[in-house]
């Protein structure tokens, strides 16, 4: 009977449902308005959040990590620099895994000084060529030209390689493009390394840690310092496709411990460990987990907010028609029929903010996706935040299943609100209410 | 009085002043048995009582480490308390390398590239000329008065020998990197035996061993000095005296950064 009843009356309900609505447009429009502004606010905030990711992400790898990393186990330790890994393994590797991005790295302790000043750096040894094609950081100039070859020798000509420093480091010893820096350090067999180099360049901040200490050299600059020329520190690899990490670590440490029986390392480095950059950055990681839960929780709060205003507008529309209500039950409308339409009132209030919502959210985030939101006149060296350089451009990009979520989660919780109205309304006893 | 400080200024390259301060202290705590400031006011009597002194040695630092061993040759020039001067001679490769010390500073002077550099404070615990010395080893010496208070904690035999065990606990908000420092001492000649160098929380990080002695000047001297990481069992770093002068005659302008370039 019920059943019959609803197929039936299910368009005419639609229909009434509609109609009660605009019973009075500017409390609907004012409900509509909120509801929707709600959903913009998530819509917004989820673009930001999903840019910051993409570009934590792309820092995380792109701009010193590469994807996945090989080092010895002695050198992730305490970064002993005798823990390297022969040449060969590159070429080997390189060999066998030709769709891979692979680029060696030195690292030394050293003491640098210029006619001003002295402290303490990190020298980083690249190979040019390949650094590029794994990973940005050689793109990251602000000034100079990007130039890691001998210089011109000096006046009293003593030779020299070029550098490339951070821009805090250049800061702090007063450097310029064309200074000398003297580079100090203990080469690797006990001598005192030292040697002149020239600035090229200064990078733009990368990370805080490289902006204040860190100097960049070619292998064979760092070779003729160091007197270590028998192996590298680390191999940063890039993939094409970030989807096959996991499968080519594993390939990749198999392969390992095939190149290991060919050519056996010495007891003292430790075995070679292959990590990728959610293991090396576990602070990014653990961010973008956090940033998927933070806009869950963000977004039940806004829309929460906001559908305590429609739970306002639905009380009241059910208040004042108690005696419509009641003569509607009076002359034998079913209960649950009444309860549908009070609930599809609600529904077709938050389907029309949804619909508005989703349309000015995208229209808005797709605006900022294209061009970003650029703080470049306030912060021209980007902002500084968990542990990593972002750049003065804020990112926002929009993922369709994220409106969808959110016009799910916005629907969800508005009828859960509307409940309160309809219930309120089937206990209405028609005899008390008409009279 | 036999007893000679200037003798350790040059027996102990690297804690010459320490050395000094204890053989100072020493002196006044076995002359008198004065309060702690008489004590204080009397090192630093015998500081000044010593100032301008000079000495030249030659010596050899033999390096060893889990990865290499190396032999240096040096030579090396002091004056006074503030003033040292060290000259690498061999092996070629870090020949003519020159360190510099006035008052606090450190200088290196190298060579190859003719320049000279200033170690910053921030380097001052990094190792010296690759051994297991610091460069703050090299400063500290001219400050040890000032940043411990010394007591003697044992006087008596131990292993045969009759000694005086110094201990020094660093005074408060003293820019140390020692917990505490004990030294043994030889009673009838007032040379030093082992010094033993402990953190903050008590455990000890590395010996300086003396032995070799000779009698020079009428002082007996250890020509050897042998320092052993506590974490590294395998390395040490060794320093032999060939021959020490003292009272050779030096300008204080000796001790320059012009001479230091000139000295090659």
């Amino acid at each position: 009977m019920v059943q019959q009843a609803h197929h039936t009356h299910l368009p005419m309900l639609f229909f009434m449902a509609w109609r009660n609505l605009w019973r009075n447009p500017i409390r609907s429009l004012l409900t509509i308005s909120a509801l929707a502004g709600g959903l913009v606010m998530i819509i917004l905030y989820a673009g930001f959040l999903e840019g910051m990711n993409r570009q934590m992400q792309r820092h995380a790898t792109e701009n010193s990590t590469g994807h996945l990393q090989l080092q010895r186990q002695a050198f992730i330790d305490d970064r002993d620099l005798y823990a390297t890994l022969p040449w060969p393994y590159l070429n080997a590797l390189e060999h066998r895994f030709p769709t891979l991005h692979f680029a060696p790295r030195l690292y030394a302790a050293g003491l640098a000084s210029s006619d001003a000043s002295a402290t303490g750096v990190m020298i980083q040894a690249v190979d040019p060529q390949r650094e590029a094609r794994v990973t940005r950081i050689l793109d990251h100039i602000r000034q100079g030209t990007l130039n890691l070859a001998p210089a011109t020798p000096t006046s009293a000509g003593l030779t020299r390689f070029n550098v490339i420093v951070g821009h805090q480091l250049a800061r702090n010893m007063n450097l310029t493009i064309g200074s000398e820096l003297i580079l100090v350090t203990q080469a690797a067999d006990g001598s005192i390394g030292n040697a002149l180099f020239r600035v090229a360049a200064i990078l733009k901040p990368l990370e805080p840690n490289f902006d204040r200490s860190g100097v960049l050299m070619s292998i064979e600059a760092f070779q003729s310092l160091m007197y270590l020329d028998n192996g590298f520190h680390e191999l940063a690899i890039r993939l094409d496709n970030p989807d096959q990490l996991a499968q080519i670590q594993t390939t990749l440490r198999s392969h390992l411990l095939q190149i290991g029986t060919i050519q056996p390392l010495d007891a003292l480095g430790g075995k070679p460990v292959i990590r990728n950059w959610r293991e090396l950055n576990p602070a990014v990681a653990d961010m973008l987990e956090l940033s998927r839960s933070m806009m869950l929780f963000v977004g039940l709060i806004v829309v929460s907010l906001a559908s305590m205003g429609m739970l306002n507008t639905m009380l009241m529309a059910v208040h004042e028609r108690t005696h419509e209500f009641g003569i509607l039950l009076a002359i034998g409308m079913q209960r649950r029929i009444l309860l549908l339409m009070v609930l599809l009132e609600s529904f077709f209030l938050a389907l029309v903010s949804a619909l508005l919502g989703s349309l000015l959210g995208s229209l808005l985030t797709g605006y900022l996706e294209d061009r970003g939101i650029d703080l470049s006149n306030y912060m021209p060296d980007g902002y500084d935040w968990a542990g990593m350089v972002f750049e003065p451009v804020m990112e926002v990009y929009l993922l369709p299943h994220h409106i969808l979520q959110a016009c799910l989660l916005m629907l969800v919780i508005t009828l859960l609100t509307a409940l309160i109205p309809a219930w309120r309304m089937v206990r209405l006893k028609p005899a008390e209410v008409m009279r | 009085m036999d007893f000679t400080p200037q003798s350790a200024i040059v027996i102990n390259r690297h804690r010459p002043r320490r050395l000094r301060n204890w053989l100072a202290l020493l002196l006044t705590l076995i002359s008198t048995s004065a309060s702690a400031t008489d004590i204080n006011a009397l090192i630093d009597h015998i500081d000044t009582l010593w100032r301008g002194e000079t000495s030249r040695a030659v010596m050899e630092m033999q390096v060893k480490t889990q990865r290499y061993q190396r032999t240096m040759t040096m030579e090396a020039w002091s004056y006074g308390k503030e003033h040292s001067l060290v000259l690498i001679r061999n092996p070629v490769k870090d020949r003519g390398i020159a360190t510099l010390k006035v008052e606090a500073n450190i200088w290196n002077y190298l060579p190859k590239i003719n320049r000279v550099t200033k170690i910053p404070s921030s380097m001052m615990s990094g190792s010296w000329m690759g051994s297991h010395f610091t460069n703050d080893d090299l400063i500290r010496e001219s400050t040890f008065a000032d940043d411990y208070d010394s007591h003697i904690s044992f006087e008596g035999q131990r292993d045969g020998l009759m000694i005086y065990e110094i201990t020094s606990i660093p005074r408060e908000n003293a820019p140390v990197v020692w917990g505490k420092v004990v030294m043994r001492v030889e009673q009838s000649s007032l040379t030093p035996m082992e010094a033993l160098y402990f953190d903050e929380e008590g455990l000890l990080v590395r010996t300086l061993t003396f032995d070799q002695f000779m009698t020079l000047d009428e002082r007996v001297i250890p020509m050897r000095l042998t320092l052993q990481p506590e974490d590294k069992p395998n390395e040490s770093t060794v320093i032999t005296y060939n021959s020490i002068t003292f009272g050779v005659p030096l300008e204080p302008a000796f001790f320059s950064l012009q001479n230091l370039q000139r000295l090659r």
